[in-house]
């Protein structure tokens, strides 16, 4: 949807992306704590117990560095952790330990389409940082307020997180969904996190503002709590009203931190806001600087993988394929791979990426699988796709089969058996046969046609499927079609 | 040198801390951070002119560990060392802040 502002909007994005490691940051605990017991993914470290000692996790650095340069950043040969002092007890130690100034990322960019425009997003940075647990609030109807006291979860404080802070690029709230978009893909690419924002993997905070009439930005607000693609835009698209309100009635807009009720479709001001100064940012001594060498750099660079941009740009070269196709193929890459793959096993590139488009997308929808489920053997689906290409099965057929093949795993030809087909495609005689047994068969169908009452075409269509079914799926939708015609004109 | 605070400013930290405090706490909570002022300003006292390093011989410990996730066996006996606990949960003060 787009949005309406006279006043030009400014957003800038946050974004929490969970890593990928097997163990938190700075402790040897599982990472993997969705539906544990509460505080079972725990030890010393990471519930604070004076005397003990964080000790940085080498893969964090890794995947960090490996998305920071994935987002064409300079990767640092040093940077440090900072302690961010906050009163909460998500944290056992009362402050998190993050980066603050010397950061492992320095600036770079992501290169997104919006509304069919490119664009250019600037990164600031990206640095790492601890995870937080979480609170439960004991009251029976979920409010804060009632209880009196809270109880706390510590299984996901400490998990690692990158922070990625772009520059101020985006101008509507369909850019900053595409960037999201756009950087969760990444790091699906890269390996680096898995990205799903339903179970907080990746988490957005946005900051948006509208510029002045003299052309100077305006007073920026942060908006929190969105944990959906969909409940971003819907904040922004709120928050772009409300500043615009505020501003036509003579308000000002306040600096502040404001919370989106999804079920409310609102943002609401957040009390108790902390500035910088309030978290008392200073280096954290119980962590030795992060110090990356030139060849541990070097390694990175070798080790990346091919990224989303490379990809389609191959694919484009490759297999001449239309924008809208490559950007589908390639939004995954395990839905690249397999195309790759089935092309790979001998079908033609244009026809294996509709075949993988439209009905092998299709089929793993209707049966709520991810294309790693998937049971249709790249192998497989060229040898169908071959098939329908020579007319050796119609493409009915085809689909029909690829059905089967999708919920059983069974061979291509017993595939074909199941769906009644005998292989090859019927003759024009048969066809003319069974077309006239058809019509002879229906005659009230046929009146209704000729007396020209068939105005939507309807009936039309029940005879040509008909036809298909009668055919068992072996005529020729197209030859079937036009035989048709032309009988229904002879009896006219 | 020596601070101390008074109740102003003993409630002002309260706040900064999001913490409530009862009317009957406050002079409680007041002594005891006068009692931390008063030891800061002994050791800031010491005279120290002459002390040599505290330093010791060790090797270069690792400063990255390997991601290799470990359990951890004592976790029930550091439960029962909490002050206070909910079930599997630590129970922490109430916050007066939105989360
Ligand atoms: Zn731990």
């Amino acid at each position: 949807m787009a949005v309406v502002s006279k006043r030009p909007i400014v957003i800038g994005l946050e974004v929490h992306i969970q890593l990928n490691t097997d163990t938190k940051l700075f402790c040897s605990c599982s990472t993997d704590y969705i539906g544990h017991t509460p505080n079972s993914n725990t030890c010393p470290i990471c519930l604070a117990v004076p005397g003990t000692l964080p000790l940085l996790n080498d893969c964090a650095v890794e995947l960090g560095s490996r998305m920071g340069l994935g987002l064409h950043g300079e990767i640092q040969r040093y940077s440090n952790f900072h302690r961010k002092n906050y009163f909460y007890p998500d944290l056992a130690k009362a402050y998190q330990i993050t980066q603050y100034g010397l950061t492992i990322s320095d600036g770079g960019y992501l290169d997104i389409e919006s509304e069919g425009k490119p664009r250019r997003v600037r990164i600031h940075h990206l640095h790492l940082e601890e995870d937080a647990g979480k609170l439960v609030h004991p009251t029976a109807d979920g409010r804060l307020t009632g209880a009196a006291y809270s109880l706390v979860d510590y299984n996901r404080g400490g998990v690692p997180l990158s922070e990625i802070v772009s520059e101020p690029d985006m101008s509507s709230p369909a850019e900053a969904r595409d960037y999201v978009i756009r950087l969760r893909q990444l790091a699906r690419y890269l390996d680096v996190s898995d990205g799903e924002m339903e179970s907080g993997s990746l988490r957005v905070d946005a900051n948006i503002s509208l510029t002045n009439p003299d052309g100077s930005l305006g007073t920026r607000v942060e908006i929190k709590n969105m944990n959906s693609l969909k409940s971003l835009e819907r904040a922004l698209e709120y928050e772009i009203s409300r500043q615009n309100k505020v501003l036509d009635s003579g308000g000002r807009i306040i600096q502040e931190t404001r919370l989106w009720d999804d079920a409310e479709e609102v943002t609401r001001s957040m009390r108790n806001k902390e500035t910088a100064s309030d978290y008392r940012y200073y280096p954290e001594m119980d962590l030795a600087p992060i110090v990356i060498t030139d060849d541990q750099i070097e390694a990175f660079k070798r080790s990346m993988p091919e990224l989303p941009w490379e990809k389609r740009e191959r694919f484009e070269k490759s297999f001449g394929l239309a924008y809208e196709e490559i950007a589908i193929l390639t939004e995954r890459k395990e839905l690249a791979r397999y195309y790759e793959d089935t092309v790979e096993a001998g079908a033609p590139p244009a026809r294996a990426a509709n075949w993988v488009r439209m009905e092998v997308l299709r089929a793993l929808n209707e049966l709520g699988q991810d294309i790693t489920d998937c049971k249709v053997k790249p192998s497989a689906l060229a040898e169908l796709v071959k098939k329908v290409e020579s007319k050796e099965i119609s493409s009915t057929i085809g689909k029909e089969v690829l059905d089967v093949l999708a919920r059983e795993n069974i061979t291509l030809e017993d595939a074909i058996k199941r769906t009644g087909a005998s292989v090859g495609r019927i003759t024009s005689e048969s066809l003319d046969a069974l077309i006239d047994k058809i019509l002879g068969g229906n005659p009230d169908v046929v009146d209704t046609i000729k007396s020209g009452q068939d105005k939507k075409g309807g009936k039309l269509k029940f005879l040509q499927g008909l036809i298909m079914k009668e055919s068992k799926g072996q005529a020729d939708p197209r030859e079937a079609s036009e035989t048709l015609a032309k009988k229904l004109e002879g009896l006219c | 040198m020596k601070m101390t605070v008074d109740r102003e400013v003993t409630l002002r930290m309260a706040r900064a801390a999001q913490l409530r405090i009862e009317p009957d706490q406050v002079d409680y909570m007041m002594n005891s951070i006068n009692d931390i002022l008063d030891f800061c300003a002994l050791v800031g006292d010491l005279d120290c002119a002459g002390t040599p390093d505290f330093s010791w011989k060790m090797k270069k410990l690792p400063d990255r560990r390997p991601d290799i996730a470990h359990d951890w066996s004592d976790r029930d006996e550091f439960k029962s060392s909490a002050p206070a606990i909910d079930g599997d949960f630590f129970r922490v003060p109430k916050i007066n802040a939105e989360e």
